[in-house]
């Protein structure tokens, strides 16, 4: 972050300031940048096709699996995975737990990027993209569809995340009063953000219910806005911990050293809340299993790989969690929140892609088109958030 | 005398509350273990 420049008067003052953050800092050749840029850069070129020639030209969508790896992955999983913004919110604003304070910046932001980047992924899935203003024009729109709420509650969060990081842009941007008023505006977006918040995670479960013929019985339940809900606490803070671990790693120059300390109890008292949150929501599944009498189900393939996602990648990691606070393991909490993670990716694909038409002949796999434009949308997120922390006050407030 | 009728736990609710009786005794259990002083650093930075 450049900490001696003059307050910006003018447009000129800011114009000049800007383009100046904007030119690169650092070494080129880096292993992330050798392997994001080529990635990136294929991406784009497999998007331009795609808008070009129709989602058919370059991914296995077909008529009875419109859903794929970009909506199942990017927009269903990833924000899941964006749900520590409103938790850490929650925790740090509403009941005051000073100890979560330092990591509210990283951590809104990677939520903002999140949605901006994965809810933003949409637009690529959809066969009509121009379409996409129409629930927030009033155009032809279904006002009691599940989607609608969602498409609302994106853009209306996306704000909110937006006006919650503000007061930092202010500080970058060296204008004191403005960022005492941004400031000022916290609580309310924080409280219109968590509540935005907890509505859409269980809103994209609810677009499932209508898919009741079409998913797995173990996956689909009357409950599974509930279980999406739940589950997006846990993955909030799983993501946390291991995305607040990376930036530790990489960004360690721009954290000062009685941090790292911190950071370590900070990871605990996460650790701890994931375990309490997964061990609920692991009873949950068992409740719901045992009120649908499910016993017939498990003995196959799909029973399996449902053992694998609740035993596996819910409990396993809960009780890791648990074990790791007592024993003040931090590698035991980074390897559950991996696990964790995984979890969360699998019961999320395992609902709108892999379960879903899982009576059909022939399974939906995605294509490695699909695939790459994933990892490019990942990446693009990363390379933005690092010039986000690289250039304004997210990992080093003075505030 | 009323003669015995035998109701399978299966078929009821029986089951459900039987699991919810585990969930708030081990809940309870795992928020001691949990609220109980903890032990040294191990492999924390120092």
């Amino acid at each position: 972050m450049n900490s001696n420049v003059a307050p910006m008067r003018t447009f000129g003052d800011f114009f000049h300031f800007f383009i100046q953050e904007l030119k690169p800092r650092g070494p080129w050749i880096t292993p992330f940048n050798v392997i994001s840029i080529p990635v990136i850069l294929t991406g784009v070129v497999i998007l331009v096709y795609r808008f070009i020639y129709g989602l058919g030209s370059v991914t296995n969508l077909t008529q009875d699996t419109p859903w794929g790896l970009w909506m199942g992955f990017d927009v269903v999983t990833g924000v899941a995975l964006a749900g520590g913004a409103y938790v850490i919110t929650f925790v740090v604003y509403v009941i005051k737990v000073e100890k979560y304070h330092s990591i509210v910046r990283a951590t809104v932001l990677n939520g903002f990027l999140a949605y901006c980047f994965y809810g933003g992924a949409l637009l690529i899935d959809l066969g009509r993209p121009w379409n996409a203003p129409n629930p927030y024009i009033g155009n032809s729109f279904g006002f009691s569809s599940v989607l609608f709420l969602i498409c609302w509650h994106f853009l209306l969060y996306m704000v909110a995340e937006f006006l919650e990081f503000s007061p930092v842009i202010a500080e970058w941007l060296h204008l004191e009063k403005a960022r005492k008023f941004l400031k000022s505006l916290t609580l309310v977006t924080v409280v219109l953000g968590i509540t935005l918040s907890m509505l859409h995670q269980s809103g994209l479960g609810a677009l499932f219910l209508m898919a009741q013929p079409k998913i797995h019985p173990l996956w689909w339940s009357s409950f599974i806005p509930i279980l999406f809900f739940v589950s997006s606490i846990y993955a909030g803070l799983a993501m946390i911990i291991v995305e607040g671990t990376i930036s530790h790693s990489v960004f360690r120059k721009l954290i000062a050293p009685n941090s790292h300390h911190s950071f370590d109890e900070i990871i605990f008292g996460l650790g701890k809340g994931a375990a309490i949150v997964m061990f609920v929501y692991y009873f949950f599944k068992a409740l719901l299993f045992i009120h649908d009498k499910q016993w017939e189900m498990i003995n196959d393939v799909w029973g399996y790989w449902y053992l694998l996602e609740v035993i596996g990648f819910v409990l396993v990691p809960a009780l890791m969690f648990a074990f790791g606070f007592k024993h003040r393991s931090l590698n035991i909490i980074k390897t559950a929140a991996v696990m964790a993670l995984l979890g969360i990716v699998l019961n999320r694909l395992n609902v709108s892609v892999i379960a879903f038409n899982w009576y059909a002949d022939v399974h939906y796999y995605p294509s490695w088109q699909e695939i790459v434009v994933t990892l490019m949308v990942i990446f693009s997120e990363l390379w933005v958030f690092r010039w986000f922390v690289t250039r304004m006050p997210v990992l080093n407030s003075k505030h | 005398m009323d003669s015995f009728t035998y109701v399978n736990i299966f078929e009821t609710k029986g089951l459900e509350y039987l699991l919810l009786l585990c969930f708030w005794a081990l809940f309870v259990y795992l928020i001691r273990y949990l609220s109980t002083p903890a032990k040294k650093h191990k492999d924390s930075h120092r």
